[in-house]
């Protein structure tokens, strides 16, 4: 029983880090139907910068985070605008960026790869391999602490979309471009925003992976591929299923891991993913065409 | 002057060819139109270029003397003309009272917006009785008539709606025509694209046949309706008999 509450707790507290990649991932595609495939590349990116920020200057993962993510958001502003306005202006074109996004993932793993070579790194902060004891139960520290800030940029992402008139207006495109436009929102730059907002997240998340996990440049494709599962899991273009499904998904995925080694854990993504296209294809929480 | 006019238009989609190829129209204030035609002869594209969402390629669109050209669909809107596409294109995931909010969503000042909001409820009591349903548990005729109150947020000078009956019963089309009525009762000019002809020009003042991107006709709706070109345009053209012909 205790073992079973330990592996939730684990499971809980890496699932809290998993929701923060997976969002910016969902939320570019909920409002622009673009499967970004560089998002993890990007997060890799940003554990490149923790880590030489941490090397070079002692700066804290979690405190380079406030400076990651307006400099990711900027990144993600001018992709947007390089890349993506045109092909999202004509319908037909749209199937093609996810093309692109392949394209622009490789292209940031050659860079990384030429500038740092593919060995492993991690930042190693005091925090990195502490945990708090609580009653019977440990709390791994770095987990813990990544957890509880993803939430909380999670959190703050959601009173935004919700309450603010520029959230209304991204739920707004999410939910029916052609009704968003026709009731007079600037689509293209709800797009362009809600890009630079899912490379921040993309940035943060990154920060806290650089403490969590041990990266190198091509790492990002194992990372796509759980954060894809992820977000069909919860729904394409759900925050909250995204939520969902990667809490529930990392408590599997940690018992899976307890009973069967640490190197199956990564295939519950994947049997998920399956199963829930083979029952429930529009996901927990994702919307069937209904209009 | 007309309150909105357009000349020697000509617009089409992406790199497709041109739908509207030439098209002039007049549309004068506080009357309604009823835009006929038969398939593809580019009744819908005719209001999404006025409204920006298909720009013209060539020609002028002009409100009250003012050129719209280059101006973007949230920039039209608030010069006061505003579309209703013909897909109920709501928010289906939110409530009706938002979905009238999103209506109001170039406006600055919230308090006014909340004030319209209940004129709207006050236009279409039914709407206020399911104001906190989620907009796709509406029927058909209530998803009509929350498109027409989010387009009445804006208080507009002109709203043009496409196929507005399209999918409704005869009697909850009635209805709708019914609202449109008093909305033009309410000094705003309304320009209607209708399929089903003879009830769109029964409900409105003038009549505008399009086919092949022209104007091919237009005249007071009784004349239209009885006018025998209509057929013609409806059920196939009357080709000249010559002596080799069957």
């Amino acid at each position: 029983m205790n073992q079973s509450i330990q592996l939730v707790i684990l499971g809980l507290t890496l699932g809290g880090v998993f929701a923060l990649m997976a969002s910016g991932l969902t939320l570019i595609f909920g409002v622009m139907g673009i499967v970004n495939l560089a998002h993890a590349a990007f997060m890799v990116l940003a554990a490149f910068v923790a880590f030489w920020a941490f090397k070079y200057l002692g700066l804290d993962p979690i405190l380079s985070i406030p400076f990651v993510m307006p400099i990711m958001f900027l990144v993600g502003v001018a992709v947007y605008r390089l890349l993506f306005a045109r092909a999202l202006a004509d319908p037909h074109k749209r199937g093609v960026t996810v093309l692109v996004t392949f394209a622009l993932a490789l292209i940031v793993e050659g860079v990384l790869g030429y500038l740092f070579s593919n060995i492993y790194r991690s930042t190693r902060p005091s925090y990195a391999s502490d945990a708090i004891l609580v009653g019977p139960f440990y709390l791994p520290e770095a987990q813990f602490y990544a957890t509880l800030l993803s939430i909380a940029i999670l959190g703050g992402l959601w009173a935004f979309l919700q309450y603010t008139r520029t959230g209304y207006a991204i739920r707004a495109t999410m939910h029916n471009r052609t009704a968003a436009e026709v009731v007079g929102v600037n689509v293209d730059r709800i797009s362009m925003l809600v890009f630079g907002i899912g490379m921040a997240l993309a940035g943060a998340s990154g920060s806290m992976l650089s403490f969590l996990f041990s990266f190198y440049p091509s790492k990002h494709w194992e990372w796509v591929a759980i954060l894809l599962s992820l977000v069909v899991l919860g729904g394409m273009g759900s925050l909250l299923g995204a939520l969902i499904g990667a809490l529930a998904l990392s408590v599997i995925a940690a018992f899976v891991s307890a009973e069967f080694g640490p190197t199956w854990s990564p295939v519950t993504f994947y049997l998920a993913l399956f199963v829930i296209l083979l029952v429930r294809p529009q996901g927990l929480l994702g919307k069937k065409p209904e209009f | 002057m007309a309150l909105l006019e357009i000349e020697n238009v000509v617009a089409g989609y992406g790199i497709g060819p041109d739908i509207l190829t030439g098209l002039s129209l007049k549309i004068e204030p506080d009357r309604s139109y009823c835009i006929v035609g038969p398939n593809g002869a580019g009744k819908s594209t005719l209001l999404k270029a006025i409204c920006g969402l298909v720009p013209p390629r060539r020609g002028r669109v002009t409100f009250e003397g003012a050129d719209l050209a280059g101006l973007r669909t949230d920039e039209i809107l608030r010069r006061g003309i505003c579309f209703v596409p013909q897909d109920r294109s709501l928010f289906p995931d939110m409530t009706v009272t938002e979905n009238i909010r999103m209506g109001g969503y170039i406006l600055k000042d919230r308090r006014a917006v909340e004030n319209r909001i209940d004129e709207v409820f006050g236009m279409f009591p039914i709407l206020r009785d399911r104001k906190s349903q989620l907009a796709k548990t509406l029927s058909g005729g209530q998803q009509q008539m929350l498109l027409l109150g989010r387009a009445l947020v804006l208080r507009p000078r002109v709203i043009m709606l496409d196929e507005p009956s399209l999918g409704l019963a005869p009697i909850v089309s009635k209805q709708i025509f019914d609202s449109m009525a008093e909305l033009k009762r309410a000094g705003i000019a309304i320009i209607v694209v209708e399929q089903n002809a003879r009830m769109g020009l029964k409900f409105s003042d003038w009549g505008c046949v399009l086919d092949l991107g022209k104007l091919v006709f237009e005249g007071p709706s009784q004349a239209v309706l009885s006018d025998p070109r209509i057929e013609e345009l409806y059920l196939g053209r009357v080709r000249p008999r010559t002596g080799t012909d069957g």
